[in-house]
């Protein structure tokens, strides 16, 4: 059996620059460097397509390649031969290209330089290992297949969404060794995704937004593919990215803005999980560290294997509560509140709900608490289904898609965050109940 | 062909490869380790490992024809050479200095970058008596420094 190339990705991450050699229809040969070259499977890579140069006019008129790649944690190198299938010049592939080639700019000094025209795809012909000595690799920081069959186990325990997410963001921590992480779920009808968990930040960030297509998270959502960038770069750094695009197309007051998002200030690696399940974006797992090259192709495909596991059971539990059957169960008037009142104030135009002058969420989650508060106040209700939610006018829910309970989780660590006395408990499958600690005082605006 | 400026890029601590094509217009390309100018700069000779050339080798020997690249990492500083009429030459072992001192430079240059001294050094080990030479006369240099001067020609 030939070498497979899938084991010697490390080759391909850019620390040293790969080698092309091409020949003119004259038989003269020519070589140039290479910025990145990316695995797509053991049959076929995709070369970087930067400048029309010499090597891209062999290319097109039929030339053979070898490619010589060298390992940068072993000193290997390999030479392989290749042949030209094809140039993308959008899509998923070219994205990943894109983003990845951002960060070898920047850590070489070529930013405005390097820029990706096309994704050049060819198969592979043949991979040979150049005779030569070679030192060990580092050992692995984590063993991947054990922190994968333990991780998707503790996921398989989890009874509702809200213990799954707190289970997938602690198993990201202690299985994987990674410190700094974010969980966010998709708003389809918006194009956003949404903060719901986060880990390794002095805010958590609970409720902030970034618009599908922004930045490294916001490509992931949009492409639907991982998006891993090796060094620091300005260009995909979210922050500066939502804004900037926000006022772009003139959103700004629609993208929660007021929740700042959690972030590295200088991250050097970045790497981005779409969640997806039965063809359905439900959010996106975003982990970073301050190293260059700190997630590999090993790290990439050990979460898009994990991510794959947290949709399925994402799917699973947002079904099973809608699907739970209301409540029968009598309701208990609780006590009448005492203490001074809380003023609960709702703004119409974008649901924004407002504690005592302090923003606390606006939006679907803005109008599912202030419903909850309006009949709080009105029936002394406290019980309430997601069933029920669905079909309230009062909240307009985008559609059956959206994530009704994932929302709940939003407005549930949004009020325990806040503190200020209001509380939403599970109670069973598709139910939660309305704790209010204060009298409550509400104002529609 | 090659200004003074260039002939003394080339000689400094820069990565060095080689490329030839055979008959089937199949390339073929090795490191190299180090260089020297002869002829007052009008000939090239790189030194690369037999055992890892034998591609190489064979279509040179076939060809003659030669491209050879020249690229300082931490500027990105790249030169170009073509020649066709490249010959293989055994190594002398007088230009032993020259491939030790190659090899010092280039560990020197990519240290800094963040490469493991002996990872450098495990891509460009070799035993004196792998060696050979490539000895070719430039017939063409090109600029291959990304930017917009990628390309032009030199001299």
């Amino acid at each position: 059996m030939g070498l497979r190339l899938d084991t010697i990705r490390e080759c391909l991450e850019g620390v040293i620059p790969g080698h092309i050699a091409t020949c003119d229809g004259e038989g003269m040969p020519n070589l140039a460097y290479l910025s990145q070259v990316q695995f797509i499977d053991n049959d076929h890579v995709a070369l970087s397509y930067q400048f029309f140069n010499r090597t891209r006019q062999n290319i097109l008129a039929g030339s053979s390649v070898c490619l010589m790649l060298t390992s940068h944690l072993t000193g290997a190198q390999y030479r392989l031969t290749l042949e030209y299938l094809r140039t993308e010049t959008a899509g998923p592939l070219f994205e990943q290209m894109k983003a990845k080639l951002a960060g070898i700019a920047s850590h070489t000094g070529m930013s405005g330089v390097f820029r990706l025209l096309g994704s050049d795809i060819y198969r592979i012909l043949g991979i040979e290992q150049v005779p030569g000595p070679t030192v060990a690799p580092p050992p692995p920081t984590v063993n991947y297949l054990t922190a994968l069959r333990r991780a998707t186990g503790r996921l398989a325990e989890c009874g509702n969404l809200a213990r799954l997410l707190e289970s997938a963001l602690d198993c990201l921590g202690s299985e994987f060794g990674i410190g700094h992480v974010m969980l966010l779920m998709h708003d389809d009808g918006r194009g956003r995704l949404y903060t719901l968990a986060s880990r390794g930040y002095p805010q958590s960030g609970i409720g902030s937004e970034i618009p599908v297509g922004a930045g490294v998270i916001g490509i992931c959502a949009r492409e639907r593919i991982p998006i891993r960038i090796g060094f620091m770069t300005s260009e995909y750094g979210y922050g500066r990215t939502v804004r900037d695009s926000v006022e772009a197309d003139g959103q700004g007051d629609s993208l929660e803005m007021a929740i700042p998002l959690p972030g590295l200030p200088e991250a050097g690696s970045q790497l981005a999980v779409p969640i997806t399940a039965y063809d359905r974006l439900l959010g996106v797992i975003y982990l970073e560290n301050v190293a260059d090259l700190h997630f590999g192709y090993d790290d990439e495909d050990a979460l898009v294997a994990f991510a794959a596991q947290l949709g399925l059971a994402m799917h699973h539990h947002q079904e099973a509560e809608e699907l739970a059957e209301d409540d029968s169960s009598p309701e208990v008037t609780p006590p009448a509140p005492a203490g001074a009142p809380l003023r609960a104030r709702h703004f119409a135009a974008n649901d924004s709900v407002f504690l005592d002058d302090d923003y606390l969420i606006k939006g679907v989650a803005g109008a599912i608490l202030w419903t909850l508060l309006s009949d709080f106040v009105e029936r002394r209700r406290t019980v309430f289904t997601n069933k029920g939610l669905r079909v309230d006018p009062r909240i307009r829910l985008p559609g059956v898609s959206d994530n009704l309970e994932a929302r709940l989780v939003l407005l549930q660590r949004r009020l325990e965050e806040r503190g200020a006395g209001i509380h939403l408990n599970k109670t069973g499958r598709g139910r939660f109940s309305l704790a209010v600690e204060r009298p409550l005082e509400l104002v529609s605006d | 062909m090659l200004d003074s400026d260039n002939a003394a890029f080339i000689q400094t601590g820069v990565s060095i490869s080689l490329a030839s094509c055979g008959p089937d217009h199949l390339p073929s390309m090795s490191r190299g380790l180090g260089c020297k100018l002869l002829d007052g700069g009008g000939q090239v000779c790189v030194f690369v490992r037999r055992s890892q050339s034998d591609a190489l080798l064979d279509h040179i020997g076939h060809s003659s024809r030669v491209a050879n690249v020249f690229s300082l990492p931490s500027s990105n500083r790249t030169v170009q050479l073509k020649g066709d009429d490249a010959r293989i030459v055994p190594f002398a072992i007088a230009d032993l200095p020259i491939v030790d001192s190659h090899i010092a430079d280039f560990i020197l240059e990519v240290m800094p970058l963040g490469m493991p001294e002996a990872v450098v050094r495990a891509i460009l080990a070799f035993r004196p008596d792998d060696l050979v030479s490539v000895v070719y006369a430039p017939c063409a240099a090109y600029s291959q420094t990304p930017g917009p001067k990628a390309g032009e020609r030199l001299g």
